[in-house]
């Protein structure tokens, strides 16, 4: 982080340096990561307005999140304080490798991505097992007015889970905007995961050792902090209020 | 061609380099950050949990409390984590001047049309036994389940009427 050559500003625009001082592939990262960063924006204040908009008929959170793998009891929340925990933790094993990449200690970059990679699995995992429970229902169910094609018109019935028509916990809405945008951030901490595990097998190969810095690290690294960044909104807007 | 031409940038990669001796100590400070949003996330989840016991559910304190708290979390991972605080002034202030400013523009949209879009004549049908459940649960009648299952009970005997 010692900058070689002081740059006065007025140079800066003059050519032969980026005034920004990064690298283009660090400075496209960036450029790509508001974008993205804008569209969850979005799909998050759309949740917002139709929330507002029901909150009446709103589900709780702490009522429809209450199971925990293995354990049969009701447990509000604790699951998913967990997988926020793995991701943070599997943040900070990221952040580990790329300062191991400054000292260009291959090793000790390799165990740290390797414990990413495994942190961002188990996320996946877990959002898999979640979004299960969450289409299968509980065991009693609810009674709603489903539509019946055969007579024609809304019957009672008894609906077990959620799926984007019908909600055992609330509105339909609930859950179309949980299955959007936890789906949405799930398919980018899988594509995190895979983008993690070619870089972990270039490190494997030598190939940044070989160009003589570890920068390709921080990048994906950016990527991967973006995720975190995005579940600590998700966690709170969806999860926590 | 009057202008010269340069293909002598800096190397940037290799900028980023640092000493054993630079390294404990960035070490030091990411654990550090990392601490911190640990007891963050589990003062969050107390809070979370002792809210329906104590009446703290939906009260306007503790959602601003929350969404202080995320947005403070959220700082520290781009400041730090993402490295953002550590570079050249103007690389931070284009990355977040037009992120901020769009998303001032959406919370102002949802904070201004919200007012009215909640009203009955703006929403599309809902459930009546929704509304019902809904009602109860929040007049406190326990756990969700429960309410359900007495909603159940009483709705099947409407039926039988």
């Amino acid at each position: 982080m010692s900058h070689s050559t002081e740059i006065s500003s007025k140079e800066a625009w003059g050519g032969g340096q980026s005034p920004f001082r990064v690298s283009y592939g660090k400075m496209m990262m960036w450029f790509f990561l508001v974008s993205d960063a804008l569209t969850f924006g979005g799909l998050l204040v759309s949740y917002g307005f139709i929330r507002h908009k029901y909150a009446d008929v709103w589900p709780k959170a702490e009522n429809v999140f209450t199971h925990f793998p293995f354990i049969e009891k009701h447990l509000p929340l604790a699951y998913v304080g967990l997988m926020t925990f793995i991701l943070i933790m599997s943040s900070v094993t990221m952040v580990l490798a790329v300062e191991a990449g400054h000292r260009n200690d291959k090793k000790k970059v390799i165990m740290w991505m390797f414990w990413t990679i495994v942190g961002g699995a188990t996320f996946v995992g877990s959002q898999a097992w979640e979004w299960f429970h969450f289409i299968h229902g509980t065991a009693d169910g609810a009674l709603r007015h489903v539509w019946d094609m055969d007579s024609g018109k809304y019957v009672e019935k008894v609906i077990y889970g959620a799926n984007m028509t019908v909600n055992e916990y609330g509105v339909p809405q609930f859950a179309n905007y949980f299955f959007f945008i936890t789906g949405f951030h799930g398919f980018h901490v899988f594509s995190g995961v895979c983008i993690n595990l070619i870089i972990f097998l270039n490190v494997l190969k030598g190939t940044y050792e070989r160009r003589g810095h570890y920068e390709m690290i921080e990048k994906v690294g950016l990527y991967w902090h973006f995720v975190d960044l995005v579940w600590v909104f998700v966690f709170t807007f969806f999860y926590l209020l | 061609m009057s202008a010269e031409f340069h293909d002598d940038y800096p190397s940037y990669e290799h900028m980023a380099h640092h000493s054993e001796e630079e390294g404990k100590q960035t070490r030091k400070t990411l654990w550090r950050v990392f601490w911190i949003m640990l007891a963050i996330t589990i003062f969050e989840l107390v809070m979370g949990s002792l809210a329906p016991g104590r009446g703290w559910t939906g009260a306007t304190w503790l959602k601003f409390l929350f969404i202080g708290l995320t947005i403070l979390k959220a700082g520290y991972i781009i400041l730090s984590f993402m490295h953002l605080g550590h570079e050249v002034r103007f690389l931070k202030y284009i990355i977040l001047t037009p992120y901020i400013t769009f998303m001032s523009y959406g919370i102002f949209i949802i904070l201004d049309e919200g007012v009215y879009s909640g009203e009955p004549i703006n929403r599309t049908r809902v459930d009546p036994i929704l509304i019902h459940q809904q009602e109860k649960l929040r007049a406190g009648h326990g756990h969700h389940e429960d309410a359900i299952l007495e909603e159940h009970g009483q709705a099947k005997e409407e039926v039988q009427h």
